[in-house]
């Protein structure tokens, strides 16, 4: 009962020990509410802590919808980006409907090829395996340094075209006569054909064309008839034919010092046994001359594969982009979104764990020391 | 306080609470609060400003459902002003007068006063921190509980530990 007095006694006594706010203090205080506590020098603060103060003061749902949108968007902005890089380079003039038919190749067709006729005298001018040395030194000449230094005109570079031509399906013979007349007329060489007339007219066809006429071929070929779309691609085989030369000379070599050593031969088992390794690396020989004329054909004859398609002009300019293309179009940009999403996580997964763990490090440190300051 | 002047903080009404209101019924118990646990009525002017600062810019976030409005307000005060404290501890002394000792009047109550002014001041800062909620603040046990981030009941314990510390110092002070 005493205990409960004092206690009484003592909450009395503090009450009344209340200490009041200074009365211009409070209004002071009072002014800085009344007003929404300005920031007192805004000059002089970055945006960045502008920008962190106010985000700080979203409720976290906000907060966490502002984030979600500004991450989709981000997203659809890097995918458009990546899928309208990744559509551009690697096709040359792609999906050119409507081209009017007297457009020219020729004049923008870069000759990639000049110079593999050179080549192939280094390579595969001798099949009989007998060779000069001055052969074998211009090509260790520019073996060392021809990988690297080799300039676009002596790159061995295999190309290939795909054309559509779009044509009246009267007039689907005519064309593909004219098909070959323009095969005819630049060496070329008819590998397959198919031509179909009535209702499903159309014509098929598979070309060799030589590189250094690729564009007079082109050019010949989409004035036939109207074009509706033009693929060509390149492939850079420079390497692949070098290291293939190289090999042979090689193997020349090999076979050259065998022959020497058959020569001065003096024992039967010597002879012989020198004659099945001969043997073997003239198959080499044999086998890698054939890779390195299969090579230089890839570089001198251009792949053109042709199309005649038929349909009405109306509904052409309808039907040439339908529901399969959407199919693909919708597949290829959610592709390239999942691959924009997945590299963001990879990027921004890390940053965020670090980011999280820094907080944390903050909050604890920042708990603990205030938990000093109590202590001290 | 002078009502007129904070008319224009009545817009805090759509993040859930009544921010004018919450000031108006709680500035003076947070000063109250921050000078009973700081001693120093610098630091407490300072200490009050920013707790009511960080209460108007994050008033969004306020959530009833963990708790009072003033429970939610003094523990942005208590977070200010433990950081007061730990800035002015690291540059300099607090004062450590809460107390106008000239504002004590002559008489048995004023001497009573007194020694419990002077017994503060021997309290550690825990012990200090408890009283100034309850008798300077005027929060229930439970609100301090929701401050402190403890349960009610050990609230109520550290309290009455805090007010025994409070009768010893105020005895040994005679």
């Amino acid at each position: 009962m005493e205990r409960s007095s004092e206690y009484h006694d003592l909450a009395t006594t503090l009450a009344e020990l209340r200490p009041t706010p200074p009365p211009d203090f409070a209004a002071e205080l009072d002014e800085r509410v009344a007003a929404g506590f300005p920031r007192r020098s805004r000059f002089g603060r970055s945006p960045f802590s502008v920008l962190a103060a106010r985000l700080r003061g979203l409720p976290p749902q906000r907060l966490l919808f502002a984030t979600c949108g500004t991450a989709l968007a981000a997203l659809a902005v890097a995918t458009a980006l990546v899928a309208s890089i990744d559509s551009g380079p690697t096709v040359v003039n792609q999906n050119i409907a409507k081209q009017s038919p007297g457009v020219r190749f020729s004049e923008e067709m870069p000759r990639l090829s000049k110079g593999s006729a050179e080549n192939r005298a280094a390579g595969v001018g001798d099949s009989s395996g007998v060779h000069s040395s001055s052969d074998i030194q211009s090509v260790q000449a520019t073996s060392a340094s021809s990988q690297a230094l080799r300039s676009t005109a002596d790159r061995d570079v295999e190309r290939s075209a795909r054309i559509a031509l779009l044509a009246d399906p009267a007039d689907v013979a005519d064309d593909s006569a004219e098909v070959f007349a323009a095969v005819h007329d630049t060496d070329g060489i008819v590998l397959h054909s198919t031509t179909t007339e009535g209702e499903d007219a159309g014509a098929r066809f598979d070309l060799l064309i030589p590189s250094a006429k690729l564009g007079d071929a082109l050019a010949a070929l989409s004035a036939i008839d109207e074009v509706r779309t033009r693929h060509e691609g390149t492939d850079d085989i420079t390497a692949p034919t070098l290291a293939t030369g190289e090999r042979l000379r090689d193997s020349r070599a090999r076979i050259d010092s065998l022959l020497t050593q058959l020569a001065s031969a003096e024992s039967e088992t010597e002879m012989e046994a020198v004659e099945v390794e001969l043997r073997d690396e003239r198959r080499h020989a044999a086998r890698l001359r054939a890779q390195l004329v299969h090579l230089h054909r890839r570089a001198d004859f251009s792949h053109v594969s042709l199309r005649i398609e038929t349909g009405s002009p109306a509904s052409d300019s309808e039907g040439a982009w339908g529901v399969d293309n959407a199919l693909g179009n919708a597949g290829h940009i959610l592709t390239v979104a999942a691959g924009v999403t997945l590299l963001a996580l990879a990027v921004l997964a890390p940053l965020s764990l670090l980011f999280l763990l820094a907080w944390l490090a903050h909050r604890l440190w920042l708990r603990t020391s205030r938990a000093r300051a109590l202590d001290a | 306080m002078n009502e007129a002047t904070i008319a224009g903080a009545g817009t805090s009404i759509e993040a859930g609470f009544d921010f004018e209101r919450l000031y108006r019924s709680s500035r003076d118990d947070v000063y109250a609060y921050t000078i009973g646990l700081l001693r120093d009525r610098s630091a407490a002017e300072d200490a009050t400003a920013a707790a009511f600062e960080r209460a108007y810019r994050k008033r969004s976030r306020f959530n009833p459902e963990k708790g009072t409005a003033r429970a939610w307000l003094f523990g942005i005060a208590r977070n200010a002003a433990l950081d007061e404290l730990r800035r002015r501890s690291r540059h300099t002394q607090l004062d450590g007068e809460p107390i106008d000792p000239a504002s004590v009047e002559e008489g048995e109550s004023s001497e009573r006063r007194l020694v419990v002014a002077v017994g503060l001041t021997r309290l550690g800062t825990r012990e200090r921190e408890l009283i100034s909620l309850k008798f300077f603040a005027g929060l229930s046990n439970g609100e301090i509980a929701g401050v402190l981030g403890i349960s009610e009941s050990n609230a109520g314990t550290k309290l009455h530990r805090a007010m025994i510390k409070l009768r010893e110092a105020c005895d040994g002070a005679l």
